[in-house]
């Protein structure tokens, strides 16, 4: 279009100048009224029609104004306005691609466009486009040298694009030509603190140190922490004796922070993870002479124990326990467990607790021992070692595996090993998890009948763990409880006993009380609210037709099965046999859709309970679920999905685990406006951590879970289409439910229309309210024709920032070879194997993948096919026929009950009888706890008898039942009748004794 | 327990322990804000596993009328039930004025608590010192008054 065209008269250029004023005023009405004057003389001006459309996209007119722009921009290719307006509406968005491209256009035509340029700078930040971010940058220094963040913006550019040495002259040059630079400057204060970390990054530590030296000397670094800090790890990284110096100013500024302590340490070579004998004593010296000085610090003391052994060990351990116990400390025990992979220290600190609580129980109870009188009688300290002692019994160690935990400030230059960061920050019962698994304690709980057992690598190989003794704990609690009722504490701990013993009902029941106890307490309504939802739905896991479409294939090789599960039809999805018909006989999707609604109707009591601290804004009242999402809590989401699945209400869930990635999302989204802001308020080092942040950012466990589920969801629908179906039937709604939505739907409509005539109020830009929901109950997004392509997406990160996960790389293969990307599916069974060659989930698809390449019509062409065959039989011996890789497998793997499960499956896959199958089912039945390097618990139990279920299996309520007195104390293995009779009576008579459940299944304790 | 400054990458549990302790809830974009405008004045306790347990996260409060001196504010401050009577919340508490008064010349701190919220008054008033300027109210969504309350800082 010609410039010609573009020029308007002098009213209408003058009214155009308007309509930019006040599109900037946020005054939209009246920037439209103006566009339609010169639109009505000049219809196809098109900077006014981008304007015009600009202003309705943010008007609530988003599609009309979209379009307005578009015919705005193919008006005027060659205008700086529609191409910066085009980029703004892409911004807005969230399409930072698009956006890019669009201002790079309006930067052709208008070069020097401040706006654009800067608006660009922070889009090539967001993309990561460092190289362009630096012309972009230099630019805006060339136009407006006299900013002082320009400079800043510029040497940042450098830095991120890997030249530190050009941002240290850049920032030396901006340093330079300051002038008058006020006493107390915090701005200037974090640029000085960001150039000492460019130099640290250049290598150049002197540099850093002096740089630091002389602004902290001169007061022009104002931050006492950070100069400090940064003190310390530069000595320390040039190996300076000083450094120790640095630490210990530190410890006795903050003498809490044990970080402090390790700096130290280390600047004395005592490194606290690997010690030698001589920095042992060396280290407890120090540790001493710390604890000494400072006598509140707890720190030194803590830190003593990692590092203490023996005799030694259990002289330091007695005083810090005994303080804690007569205190009533209650995270002494979390304080502790850490030491429990030693199993010395762990005998060690029983034998104390056990001492301890001898001589603080009361005379005349039963228990009272005579022999010790010396020790004051103290009844809390007595409460405070029961509750400790039972923890010490119900707590099974986990060694962490090796997750690389994210940090951006690595304070201390030693090896300190890292670990993963924890999964929901729920509460101390979770942390004993592995977070490598994606088998969380939260999760698969509810999960169970579906998910797959995974043990950290670590533990599998390091024999017989110690025995979990819940029977025990329970006991203890019951005295501590019969002792003193009102301490929260103890229901809290006894509700987890129970959660551990696989009796989630009386476990709900328990914390139940301990809410009632403190109704104000927030902590104590989550636990009940949470355990609460882990109730949902417990009925009807094991039997009728909503078991068995419960049971997916979940990557766990069971091909397609029949829906209905009657008379176990069965085909073998690998072989090449079609999907069944997704029908599924009527009077199955009523039962579905039946115990989906008690399923949803008891989700829903756990989140009106939650409710109860969810917020509460009377002229904008929010459901807490709701609430909840826009909090963005984690732990919600994840268990809500969770029971979602477990009532078989297999989109919702899928729609919370999406949930979770749109969160993830919005948080990546956040940094946005950070680029510019940081940089005015020139708080650089932090700044670039949160880039660094956002990249890893889906390396949280929380997205692992979610991103894991919703993928193996995918994999299930794309096996079974029937899971599909049974999914429409279980969200399927009552005639009630019809009725009552559609009530509801016009009452909302009517408080729209009541809303609606804001007289006067101009230029109050309209809010349409929240979007519509497209998919209120997640069926579109499960039946999307592209879920494998989507489960991809999802998995995608974590390939890289979940990589020390064998799970991830299971699921990633259980996409790839789906998508029939056999060179990646190959590639994910390389890194599993390469994390854990034994693992029972990478036996099983080593199997599967061998199969499926042995159907395979033909081979794919080169390079693929040699390549894919010459990987395959690295993986998989050319020799070995997958029965005898089976029967190897279970031969070497002898004392696992996993391993024997995963056997099992393989049989089922191959072809072998039922009786075969199940015989081997029921062997993982044979690994007892204390004497198997990995027995069946009660999680994984649930898993095997979802698997006897989605087979078809005759004999599943005998593994059922096996179960069910196997764990003595757990109620999850019940039949559907016992289970719902057991909540009637607990809802009516509650938890009439505190051993209520050691009554009823009659367990005697030592 | 180890007590340090804040860091990014600290901010979805100290987000994650908020919510479970306090009915007064923000999304990470506030937490942001926060680091990125304040970034010492943040501290977590941080438990064995590397689990925040408890965190205070502050902030200069930018409006100020005339020649009223800079002040800090406490946004928020809790501890997991679970881990109390360690004396983190004062841990936490001292850090952070620490770090207000070095860096930003604070006079004093201030902070809200919900007028019902007994366990937090006798908190900040017995333990940490601070004492009651006056009531704002209906200062919460629910309609809740405040107390607003105070503490002097040590230049």
């Amino acid at each position: 279009m010609a410039p010609s065209k573009r020029a308007l008269p002098s009213k209408e250029a003058a009214i155009f100048k308007e309509i930019l004023t006040q599109y900037e005023m946020r005054q939209l009405k009246k920037a439209i009224k103006n566009a339609d004057l010169i639109l009505k003389k000049f219809p196809e001006h098109g900077e006014t029609l981008a304007m015009k459309g600009l202003c309705l996209t943010q008007s609530g007119k988003k599609d009309e104004g979209i379009e307005l722009v578009k015919r705005g921009v193919r008006l005027d290719l060659m205008s700086h306005i529609v191409w910066h307006v085009y980029g703004l509406i892409h911004r807005e968005d969230k399409n930072y691609e698009e956006a890019l491209k669009s201002y790079t256009q309006a930067l052709r035509f208008d070069r020097d466009n401040i706006n654009i340029l800067r608006d660009s700078a922070h889009l090539q930040t967001h993309l990561r486009a460092f190289d362009q971010l630096v012309d972009t940058r230099t630019s805006l220094i060339r136009l407006r040298p006299a900013v002082r963040h320009h400079w800043i913006g510029l040497a940042v550019a450098h830095h991120l694009n890997g030249n530190p040495i050009e941002a240290h002259k850049v920032l030396e040059h901006y340093e330079s030509t300051l002038k008058n630079v006020p006493d107390y400057d915090v701005e200037h204060s974090e640029t000085l603190l960001y150039h000492v970390r460019v130099l640290e990054d250049i290598g150049d530590l002197p540099s850093a140190l002096s740089l630091l030296d002389i602004n902290a000397k001169l007061r022009t670094i104002v931050d006492r922490t950070a100069i400090m800090e940064s003190r310390a790890r530069l000595l320390s990284g040039m190996k300076d004796p000083e450094a120790a110096h640095a630490w210990q100013a530190l410890i006795e500024k903050n003498p809490d922070c044990t970080d402090y302590y390790r700096g130290f340490l280390a600047s004395k070579g005592v490194h606290l993870d690997a010690p030698t004998p001589t920095a042992r004593t060396q280290g407890l010296d120090i540790l001493r002479s710390f604890a000494e000085q400072l006598p509140r610090a707890t720190a030194p003391r803590r830190l003593a124990l990692s590092l203490a052994e023996g005799a030694e060990f259990k002289s330091l351990l007695t005083p810090y326990l005994h303080a804690g116990l007569i205190k009533g400390i209650p995270s002494i025990f979390a304080d502790l467990k850490s030491l429990y992979g030693d199993s010395e220290k762990r005998s060690i600190v029983q034998a104390v607790a056990e001492e301890f609580l001898a001589a603080c129980t009361p005379p005349g109870s039963e228990a009272a021992n005579s022999a010790t009188q010396s020790v004051e009688r103290d009844p809390s300290a007595y409460l405070w070692t029961l509750y400790f002692l039972a923890q010490h019994h119900s707590h099974r160690h986990r060694v962490p595996t090796s997750a690389p935990r994210f940090t951006t400030a690595p304070l201390i230059p030693t090896s300190r090993p890292i670990k993963a960061p924890r999964l929901l920050n729920s509460s101390e019962e979770d942390s004993s998890s592995s977070p490598g698994a994606s088998s969380s304690a939260t999760t698969t709980e509810a999960f169970a009948a579906t998910s797959t057992f995974t043990a950290p690598a670590s533990k599998r190989h390091s024999g017989v763990t110690a025995p979990l003794n819940l029977p025990e704990a329970i006991s203890l609690l019951t005295t501590a409880l019969t002792h003193t009722p009102t301490l929260p504490e103890l229901h809290v701990l006894r509700s987890r006993v129970l959660k551990r013993a696989g009796d989630p009902i009386r476990a709900a029941a328990a914390v139940e009380e301990a809410r009632r106890l403190d109704g104000q307490d927030r902590y104590l309504n989550w636990r009940s609210g949470i355990y609460a939802l882990r109730t949902a739905g417990l009925e009807g896991l094991h039997d009728g037709p909503a078991a068995a479409t419960q049971v997916w294939s979940f990557g766990l090789g069971l091909g397609h099965h029949s829906a209905s599960g009657a008379g176990g039809a069965h085909t073998n999805g690998v072989n090449g046999t079609e999907p069944k018909a997704a029908g599924l006989p009527a009077k199955d999707a009523d039962a579905i859709a039946t115990r989906s609604r008690e399923g949803a109707a008891q989700i829903e009591d756990a989140v009106r309970l939650l409710g109860m601290f969810t917020k509460k804004d009377p002229n904008n009242p929010i459901h807490p679920a709701a609430d909840l999402e826009d909090m963005q809590s984690m732990l919600f989401l994840t268990e809500e999905a969770a029971a979602e699945l477990r009532t078989g209400r297999v989109s919702m869930a899928l729609k919370r685990y999406l949930t979770i990635d749109k969160v993830f999302g919005e948080i990546v989204d956040d940094q946005y406006d950070f680029h510019g802001y940081s940089l005015r308020k020139f708080t650089i080092n932090i700044y670039l951590n949160l880039l660094k942040w956002e990249d890893q950012l889906r390396s949280h466990p929380a997205y692992v879970i979610a991103a894991l589920q919703a993928s193996r969801i995918y994999v299930a629908v794309h096996d079974n289409p029937a899971v599909l179906t049974a999914a429409a039937a279980s969200v399927r709604l009552s005639d009630a439910e019809k009725k009552a939505r559609k009530k509801a739907k016009k009452a909302a409509q009517k408080v729209q229309d009541d809303k609606k005539p804001a007289a006067g109020a101009d230029d109050v830009v309209t809010d349409n309210g929240p979007t519509k929901d497209e998919d209120p109950d997640g069926l579109k997004a499960l039946g999307a024709p592209d879920g494998l392509e989507r489960a991809a997406k999802l998995l995608q990160p974590l390939q890289t920032y979940a990589s020390s996960n064998v799970d991830v790389w299971i699921v990633v293969y259980d996409v790839a070879v789906r998508r029939k990307k056999y060179l990646q599916a190959v590639q994910a069974l390389n890194r599993a194997k390469a994390l854990d060659e034994h693992h029972p989930e990478l036996h099983v698809r080593l199997v599967d993948l061998k199969q499926r390449v042995s159907n395979l019509p033909q081979s794919p062409p080169a390079p693929i096919g040699p390549l894919l065959t010459s990987s395959l039989e690295a993986l998989f011996p050319a020799d070995l026929t997958p029965e005898a890789l089976n029967a190897q497998y279970l031969q070497q793997r002898s004392g696992s009950a996993p391993a024997a499960f995963a056997a099992a499956r393989v049989l089922h896959k191959l072809g072998a009888s039922r009786e075969e199958v199940e015989g081997l089912v029921f062997a993982t039945l044979q690994h007892v706890e204390g004497q198997a390097t990995e027995p069946l618990d009660v999680k994984f139990a649930l898993t095997v008898l979802g698997f006897l279920n989605g087979i078809g299996s005759a004999r599943a309520d005998e593994y059922r039942e096996a179960c069910a007195q196997r764990f003595e104390l757990s109620t999850i293995f019940k039949t559907s009748k016992e289970i719902s009779a057991l909540k009637q009576r607990i809802k009516e008579e509650g938890l009439s004794e505190p051993g209520e459940a050691l009554a009823e299944a009659e367990v005697t304790v030592p | 327990m180890n007590i340090r400054p804040a860091r990014v990458e600290d901010l979805m549990g100290m987000q994650a322990c908020n919510l479970q302790n306090l009915p007064e809830n923000y999304t990470m974009k506030y937490y942001l804000y926060h680091a990125m405008t304040w970034p010492s004045l943040s501290y977590v306790a941080e438990d064995e596993s590397g689990r925040i347990v408890g965190y205070i996260l502050a902030k200069m409060e930018e409006e100020r009328e005339g020649n009223e001196p800079l002040h800090g504010h406490v946004t928020s401050i809790s501890v997991l039930r679970s881990y109390r009577r360690l004396g983190l919340a004062k841990k936490l508490m001292v850090q952070s004025q620490e770090s207000m008064a070095t860096i930003y010349r604070a006079a004093y701190v201030s902070l809200h608590v919900r007028k019902s919220n007994r366990a937090a008054l006798s908190l900040y008033k017995d333990t940490l010192g601070f004492t009651v300027k006056n009531i704002e109210k209906k200062y919460y969504a629910d309609g809740e008054d405040a107390y607003a309350m105070e503490l002097p800082l040590q230049p």
